[in-house]
């Protein structure tokens, strides 16, 4: 059954260490970067990667990197045909294995004896990339609006810096000394990489490292394809409506949804997923380039086909899977469109779709439609109490779906993020902002026979001087869906209030001013719903209940709840 | 004669291990462990230990144990009906928690538990700002109707915190003692008393599990200290997790104290036997049935953590948290694996072969037992490979069925198309890797060179892999301490009094007054010398050690350094900060010394010193036994092997391996290329030869 040369043990031993190594790049990275976005809410990934650029092994990171994070060394792979030891190379285009701008990818190689070994590569989400917005997520319409943007260039030689490079780049983007913290923490997280790969080199030889490298990719292949071969064959299509794009075009009075159509076919070991039939390119950052929109599908698939998280994840899991969709569709984004909303809309909207779909093929395997979005809101602007510029990027997240045995759970991050908030104490510590409120929704877990998990309601105040916020935020249109008869969960909210109490609903995407002592309010969505609400085990209601997950009128009306 | 007794709560027996103070005379009593009542085993483990080494109640000296029962509470939901309160428009946050989920693509995870349900969880007005100044007043008129609840919710405990108390607990105090006043038969656990330190979650939680272990830690450590007293014996101490030990009044002060408090016993043993060894950079491995857990010792001071989950997933990667209650009390870092005697081999559907989580246990047990396991186990490969007797293990108490191991070892050699004994060697080398994981977590994970570093082994299986192990990182030497299967018991008569102590203070250390500093550590220390005025320790054999918190301004995560003794003044100050900046280098590789540091908090551990033991195993002339077995060996293949017992050996034997110990409670198998020399006290020391 096993066709592999190495030794089963040594190949064991070395593909752990491979992965201890990923993983202890996210430690160096989290106890050493400065912005709160990567040192406590972990919104980054980090890989170690073969001479191609495969992706051999990812840490416990974000799975909204798993498609394209091998793109963004490939990128260099192929920039850089001279590389050598103490090079580090750092590049950011979403039109050249980037993401979006503010997904800044660090890539430094490792070698030993003079032979390349492969790469470690830390995308880290910097809080701010420069356009005309703090946070860099204003609704333009072509990518020279959405900030600094790098092809892969070499910002180290010989383990130094090259100053003109940095001073570019520093130049360019707000709060500068946080983000060179930041970025010589994604510099020490790769150098302990290199020498991780190094040390297996020295100890196991190159050839044999090298051979093992690309036995790990073959193993998780030969195990997905394994998983795919467990599951029914068919084709099943499923097609979604989209908030919007945050530009309100000309003739529209509102901005305007879109829509997404995906056509999945499972045979044999294999699956294709073709987006043909989705709308086009929209106007403002929603459009998504093709290896965004891949991550969505991929952790998806990793979810559905490997629901006890056995197969390593690395660019061998998707080698039996095909995503396709038309050049020019807002799920393969073409240059010069602004991208910056997709990164995680998009993939998170796509990762609830694939569940969707499947849910006609394999429907005990799926869950019912998630938060669909991270959430994310921006406030920028002058600390009153150091004079100094601040840049704060949080995500608030809600419910995770269903499952067919179970409820959704309540304020998770789900399918392709898993960032932690930032806690309340260390962002006000940080930045002119108070927390007046974290709390769960009642009701907004979707009713069903296994309910919903509940959505999030956070509340800012604005302190002393105005502040250039901005919000990202999908499923504020529809609502995330149940599966088998389950009720949806609740759409998010947006709302601004004014100090003298008038409130206002914010769109979905884009910057707005929040006047000093104003609230900002998200309340991010819950989760659909399993199977009827009328088969509710009655007990699990009676507690809902008591908690005030469910409220008693919701209950009446939507359970049948009877309280005699 | 004075005498020390430690008593460990294993899965399946209870260790008593007896010191005789002044000539380290060991004796060890095992009993079978009583879930059902734990106090029930302790008893019985007590009375045979005096019994057998014919001890009088009044020589014993110390009476020190570790306790399970706060794990356990946790992990099986047990605890009591305990409610939370919080700033309004915050009591979700216990559940809220940091929003990440434990397990990345398991669709079918839970979530976490959270210990205090949402029906249980009070709000009340008040509010005071990041500058620590009061922004909304606490409603006092809100204290009622929340007495009321409470009282109507019938709940044994409350935990209060509020944002922001660690700059001002006003509001937090004047709530406590309005709830005290109110329900005196409700315990009532502040954030501010528990842990004053930064960051709203960890300290609630924290708070929250002190509320819903206290009252049945109360209850179990009352009835078991009037058992003890009962048999004439002194006040029963508790080992904290962070390895000292304290009395019963400080635990229910600070009752989350208490958990993981048995594996911080065998840490604690091994820097013993390192100091009696002259061995300051130890570390430290024990393998029992089902776990195996690293750690280290450095420069003879144990690795301490300030972050730590209770009743979650045991896992080795300590960063994917989520799983269970965060506590910030000082943990000893352990790094814990799921690879023990017990853990089962299997192929997984890619081809390769894996060794645990699952484990045998105790029952059915490994098949070479021959109580009807049918998987195959490490210990099935050992014994297969003559690391362990294939007639027989416990002196001859338990009989091994060898065609068994066989057999269970043949479903998986079948697969790859291997022998037994080939496939055996691999479960060996895949568990030992497994294993070293968790060494290297604790070391070059770190950045401490393991060649820099002795291995102490013990635990059951711990001499069995050892040397292998060694092999693995480069580890120059190998220790075997006296009854290696006891050794935790004895970790809890080797320690000191102990109590931590912290206070956050918030500042530029290059600009904050070293009065702040030199008033927050003597307000510590004011608390410190009660508690050791009141456990009755001579002011000669106290001491008081600070620490600070300290890290880059915008960095979120603290390097700990130790801060001087004597006068707190700038230069105090100035030597922290240099000390990071180099601390700092050494862990990742680079440092910024033009950058400001900024204090986080303050932290303080009393300590009673209790007098040093010398532990020896004895030598007893005359049990001296010699025989051989065919033993494998990576490289070698089976080799006839010289078998020796270890209590027959005199001090100063020198064996050069191939060799076998074998002894009562575990075997140390010697590699080829490495020898074992019998030092003056009984401690096997192997190194390369």
């Amino acid at each position: 059954m096993t066709t592999r040369q190495t030794d089963p043990a040594r190949f064991e031993v070395v593909k752990n260490a491979l992965y201890a190594a990923a993983e202890e790049m996210k430690i160096v990275l989290a106890k050493t970067a400065y912005s709160p976005l990567l040192k406590v809410a972990g919104d980054y990934s980090c890989g170690i990667f073969d001479t191609q650029g495969n992706m051999v092994a990812q840490g416990p990171d974000l799975p909204i990197h798993l498609g394209s994070m091998p793109d963004a060394v490939r990128a260099v792979v192929r920039a850089f045909p001279d590389v050598s030891p103490g090079d580090v190379f750092i590049h950011n285009d979403p039109y050249d294995g980037g993401s979006h701008l503010p997904d800044v990818n660090v890539v430094a190689p490792a070698f030993h004896a003079g032979r390349l070994l492969g790469f470690g590569c830390v995308r880290a989400h910097w809080p701010d990339i420069g356009s005309a917005t703090p946070g860099s997520y204003g609704a333009v319409t072509e990518i020279y609006g959405e900030g600094l943007r790098l092809p892969p260039i070499r910002l180290y030689r010989d383990g130094r810096p090259d100053p003109g490079i940095e001073a570019i780049i520093f130049a360019n983007v707000r709060t500068p000394t946080e983000r060179l913290g930041d970025l010589r923490a994604q510099v020490a997280a790769n150098w302990r990489a290199a020498q991780r790969m190094a040390e297996l080199a020295t100890k196991y030889g190159t050839d044999t490292l090298l051979q093992i490298m690309q036995e790990v990719l073959d193993y998780s292949e030969t195990m997905m394809r394994a998983a795919l071969r467990a599951l029914p064959d068919g084709t099943a299509e499923f097609t979604d409506i989209f908030d919007g794009d945050g530009v309100i075009s000309p003739g529209e009075t509102e901005d305007e949804t879109f829509r997404v159509k995906l056509r999945i076919t499972k045979a044999g070991d294999t699956i294709v997923a073709d987006f043909a039939g989705s709308d086009p390119a929209v106007a403002g950052p929603m459009n998504a380039p093709l290896t965004v929109t891949a991550s969505g599908v991929f952790c998806a698939l990793k979810m559905i086909a490997d629901p006890k998280s056995l197969i390593p994840p690395n660019s061998g899991c998707w080698r039996p899977v095909t995503v396709t969709a038309p050049p020019g569709s807002v799920v393969n984004a073409q240059h010069p469109s602004p991208v910056v909303y997709a990164n995680h809309e998009m993939s998170h909207r796509v990762a609830d779709m694939v569940m969707a779909a499947l849910f006609a093929i394999t429907p005990r395997t799926v869950m019912a439609g998630s938060q669909g979005t991270s959430a994310v809101i921006t406030f920028g602007g002058t600390d009153y109490r150091t004079g100094e510029r601040f840049v704060s990027y949080e995500s608030v997240k809600g419910g995770f779906g269903a499952r067919p045995t179970k409820d959704g759970i309540n304020a998770v991050a789900s399918t392709v993020s898993n960032m932690s908030n930032t806690p309340i104490e260390i962002l006000e510590m940080s930045f002119p902002l108070r927390v007046e409120e974290y709390s769960l929704v009642p009701d907004s877990g979707g009713a069903g026979t296994f309910r919903g998990g509940l959505g999030v309601r956070r509340v800012w105040r604005v302190l002393e001087r105005q502040s250039h916020a901005a919000v990202c935020c999908e499923r504020t249109v529809t609502p995330p869906f149940g599966l088998a008869g389950g009720n949806p969960g609740a759409p998010a909210n947006l709302e601004l209030i004014a100090p003298n109490g008038n409130a206002r609903k914010l769109t979905s995407k884009g910057g707005f001013l929040a006047p000093a002592g104003s609230l900002v309010v998200v309340e991010a969505p819950g989760s659909g719903g399993y199977g009827p609400p009328a088969n509710r085990d009655k007990v699990a209601l009676s507690e809902d209940l008591l908690d005030g997950y469910v409220t008693l009128a919701e209950a009446r009306r939507l359970y049948g709840f009877d309280a005699g | 004669m004075a005498w020390r007794i430690g008593i460990d709560i294993g899965g399946t027996f209870t260790d008593v291990a007896l010191v005789d103070e002044a000539t380290g005379r060991l004796g060890i009593a095992k009993v079978l462990t009583t879930p059902a009542d734990f106090g029930q085993g302790v008893i019985d483990g007590i009375t045979r230990g005096l019994h057998e080494n014919a001890i009088d109640a009044p020589d014993v000296a110390l009476l020190s144990h570790a306790t399970t029962v706060v794990t356990n509470a946790l992990l099986e939901k047990k605890g009591a009906r305990a409610g939370f309160v919080a700033t309004r428009g915050f009591r979700d946050i216990l559940e809220l928690r940091r929003s990440s989920r434990p397990d990345l693509y398991d669709l079918f995870q839970d979530g976490p538990g959270v210990l205090v349900p949402r029906r249980h969880r009070f709000e009340i007005t008040e509010r005071i700002d990041a500058q620590g100044q009061v922004v909304t007043a606490l409603a006092e008129d809100e204290l009622p109707p929340l007495i009321a609840a409470i009282k109507a919710a019938g709940l044994q405990t409350v935990a209060v915190s509020f944002l922001f108390s660690f700059l001002n607990d006003a509001h937090e105090r004047r709530v406590g003692e309005a709830l005290r006043a109110a329900l005196p038969d409700v315990g009532v656990f502040l954030s501010c008393e528990v842990l004053p330190e930064i960051r709203e979650f960890e300290r609630a939680s924290t708070t929250a599990v002190c509320a819903y272990v206290g009252p049945l830690l109360a209850g179990y450590l009352d009835r078991l200290s009037q058992a003890t007293a009962a048999l004439g014996l002194p006040a029963l101490h508790v080992m904290g997790s962070s390895g000292g030990v304290f009395d019963i009044a400080e635990g229910l002060r600070m009752p989350a104290m208490a958990v993981e408090s048995g594996p911080a016993a065998g840490v604690i043993a091994a820097s013993l036997a390192g100091r009696q060894l002259d061995r300051p950079n130890l570390i430290s491995f024990d393998m029992g049935g089902t776990t195996a857990k690293a750690s280290v010792i450095v420069g003879g001071e144990v690795a301490v953590t300030a972050e730590y989950e209770v009743g979650g997933a045991a896992n080795a990667k300590r960063w994917m948290h989520g799983t269970g209650h965060p506590i910030r009390v000082p943990v000893i870092d352990l790094a814990e694996v799921s690879a023990g005697g017990g853990s089962i081999a299997w192929v997984d559907p890619g081809g390769a072969l894996k060794v645990g989580p699952h484990s045998a246990g105790a029952a059915p047990g490994p098949a070479a037992y021959g109580a009807g396991g049918t998987r195959p186990t490490v210990t099935d490969a050992d014994v297969i490979l003559g690391h362990l007797d294939r007639d027989a293990l416990l002196g001859g108490a338990l009989q091994i069925d060898l065609p068994a191991a066989e057999r269970a070892l043949a479903t998986v050699a079948d697969p790859f198309g291997l022998s037994v004994p080939d496939i055996a060697a691999r479960i060996v080398e895949v568990v030992n890797s497994n294993m070293a994981q968790a060494l290297r977590i604790v070391s070059v994970e770190r950045g401490l060179d393991p060649q820099e570093f002795s291995l102490i082994a013990f635990g059951g299986a711990g001499p069995v892999h050892a040397v292998a192990l060694a092999e693995e990182l480069q580890i120059p030497e190998v220790i075997i301490p006296p009854a290696p299967g006891a050794f935790s018991a004895l970790g809890l008569v080797a320690t000191d009094l102990k109590r931590d102590y912290a206070r956050t203070l918030y500042a530029d250390l290059g600009k904050v007054e070293a009065g702040r500093v030199a008033d927050a550590f003597a307000a510590m220390e004011a608390a410190g010398t009660a508690m050791l005025e009141a456990a009755q320790v001579p002011t000669e054999r106290r001491v008081l050690l600070r620490q600070a918190d300290v890290r880059y301004r915008r960095q979120a995560y603290e390097l700990t350094l130790p801060v001087a003794e004597g006068a707190v003044t700038r230069a105090t100050l100035d030597a922290l900060a240099a000390a990071f900046h180099a601390r700092h280098e050494q862990t990742y590789g680079h440092a910024n010394p033009a950058e400001a540091v900024q204090l986080v908090n303050l932290r303080l551990t009393a300590v009673g010193k209790l007098p040093d033991l010398t532990l020896a195993q004895r030598h007893e002339p005359g049990s001296e036994r010699l025989r051989t077995r065919e033993v494998w060996f990576p490289a070698a293949g089976f080799v006839a092997t010289p078998v020796h017992w270890r209590n027959g050996l005199r001090p100063g034997s020198v064996l050069q391996g191939p060799a076998v110990i074998e002894a009562f409670d575990s075997t140390t198998v010697v590699l080829p290329g490495w020898q074992a020399r019998i030092d003056e006290m009984g401690y096997i020391r192997l190194t390369r030869t």
